[in-house]
């Protein structure tokens, strides 16, 4: 079964349209949603929860319309948005006890293992936390009810490096049950490239490509050579080329480049900066 | 629902201690001064907002945006906070109500009829105002249901003035009192069920 299946989905704003995206995310997996600001990220994860009412195509999440068995689902499912979105004069104490009430399913030694693990204070207010502590927060309250889908929309910005690479860490083995899945959104493009299975590159509401991060990486590549050999390669191998007064680089399809020529490894970011700049 | 009125309740905790304060002083004056009934009537009308601030401190927080990630629906979101404006008028209700009495016997003035048709402005007071706010609150935001909310505030004003000539020049504006007081209940209780009704229709409509 599929963890989350997207498909045509639309939404038009004023200005933006996301237009028929098209996204599955199989179970086990971990997609990652790379976009600019004003791509179309944080549209697509809150017309998965149902935020704002989409104007075509559909969304099922865990087997289930995302709309027809909101509820149930929800319970399954674990969300952390860019801002955290908890009333400032909660405590962590106090959070536990909310959810308590709200999760069915919700693991109150687990939740204080976590608050633990991120050595977040029991009875500080939200409103005193860093924005790091805040995201943490959220994450604990995200992994305590038994979710078998992880919704995190920038949930890993604001954290230090290495509480970053912790949770990180986490995401991951999260994601060692076979019937957890991950979608996250993040600016943080080298988290994703280090968590993800599956990339999802957004662009001015449009999807260019959704693909398999280990076959991206195998799929293209960097050359640097002078403009001249460049030039000697075919428009179908070449996505982008800059050229300088000190040599010239590209973005190539792998396959098609000839073999004596050398081809470094190229990064999710500069994959996605070079895409993006090209189209 | 049960962890969005625990979520409300310590919200009030944190948010609405300094109400206490101040229902106690209004209530202690309409002890002493009872010719004013505006310190009687105040601390219900105090207490109608208090669902109102803590939906602003939501939306401040952007709790409603994280709501739609748990397991309610927008019904029980909606509900929560009417039972919460419920909750909290019907204790001041009470509290105004054994006030009036106890301050009746004091001064050796018992009227029940008074009494009753004070209580029926208290539950005016008590559900007009957040019957009237909360479905432009949960249509367009707290801003705009401020703005509301003193609009309502000054038409009251502005009927009472209105009413009182009316009272000095003599003309005849008040209904029995076995009619009017339940008249006066059914109505703003049938209003506010109503408000609630579209609340809950303005909220699922809404894009978070």
């Amino acid at each position: 079964m599929n963890a989350l299946e997207i498909k045509n989905l639309t939404k038009r704003y004023p200005g933006f349209t996301l237009d028929n995206l098209n996204l599955i995310l199989p179970s086990g997996c971990i997609m990652g949603l790379v976009g600019e600001n004003g791509a179309g990220k944080s549209t697509t994860i809150k017309l998965i929860l149902n935020m704002i009412r989409k104007d075509g195509g559909s969304i099922t999440i865990l087997g289930q319309d995302s709309q027809e068995g909101a509820i149930l689902t929800k319970e399954d499912v674990g969300v952390v948005l860019d801002e955290v979105g908890l009333p400032e004069c909660l405590t962590v104490r106090q959070v536990g006890k909310i959810m308590a009430n709200t999760f069915k399913q919700w693991d109150s030694a687990e939740y204080e293992r976590l608050a633990g693990r991120f050595s977040l204070p029991w009875d500080k207010a939200f409103k005193d936390f860093s924005r790091g502590m805040k995201m943490k927060l959220g994450i604990a309250v995200a992994m305590s009810h038994g979710a078998r889908l992880l919704i995190l929309d920038e949930a890993t910005s604001g954290l230090d490096p290495v509480v970053r690479d912790e949770v990180v860490d986490m995401f991951s083995e999260f994601t060692r049950d076979e019937g957890h899945s991950i979608l996250i959104s993040s600016h943080i493009v080298s988290d994703l490239e280090k968590l993800c299975d599956y990339i999802a590159f957004l662009h001015k509401g449009k999807l260019m490509l959704c693909e398999e991060k280990d076959r991206l990486l195998d799929e293209y590549g960097m050359v640097h050579a002078p403009a001249e050999r460049l030039n000697e390669l075919s428009e179908d191998a070449v996505l982008y080329k800059k050229e300088s007064r000190y040599g010239a680089e590209a973005l190539v399809l792998r396959s098609q480049v000839p073999k004596d020529m050398p081809i470094s490894p190229v990064s999710i970011e500069e994959l996605f900066i070079l895409m993006v700049k090209e189209a | 629902m049960k962890g969005l009125l625990l979520k409300d309740w310590y919200m009030m905790k944190s948010y609405c201690r300094s109400y206490l304060l101040i229902v106690t002083a209004f209530l202690a004056v309409s002890f002493m001064d009872d010719s004013n009934l505006f310190f009687a009537f105040y601390p219900c009308i105090l207490c109608s907002m208090i669902p109102i601030t803590l939906h602003s401190y939501d939306e401040r927080s952007h709790w409603l945006q994280y709501s739609a990630s748990l397991p309610c629906s927008r019904a029980q979101i909606v509900s929560a906070k009417y039972l919460i404006g419920l909750a909290t008028s019907l204790v001041m209700f009470i509290v105004t109500g054994i006030a009036q009495v106890v301050r009746m016997r004091v001064s050796d003035a018992m009227e029940p009829g008074e009494l009753i048709a004070l209580m029926a402005v208290l539950l005016l007071l008590a559900l007009l105002m957040p019957a009237i706010t909360f479905p432009v609150i949960f249509k367009w935001g707290v801003e705009k249901g401020r703005i509301v909310y003193y609009v309502v505030i000054g038409v009251i004003c502005a009927g009472g003035v209105i009413i009182a000539q009316l009272v000095d020049t003599d003309v005849e504006v008040s209904l029995p009192a076995g009619i009017a007081v339940p008249a006066i209940c059914a109505a703003v209780v049938g209003l506010y069920a109503f408000s609630w009704y579209l609340s809950i229709v303005f909220f699922k409509n809404r894009e978070l």
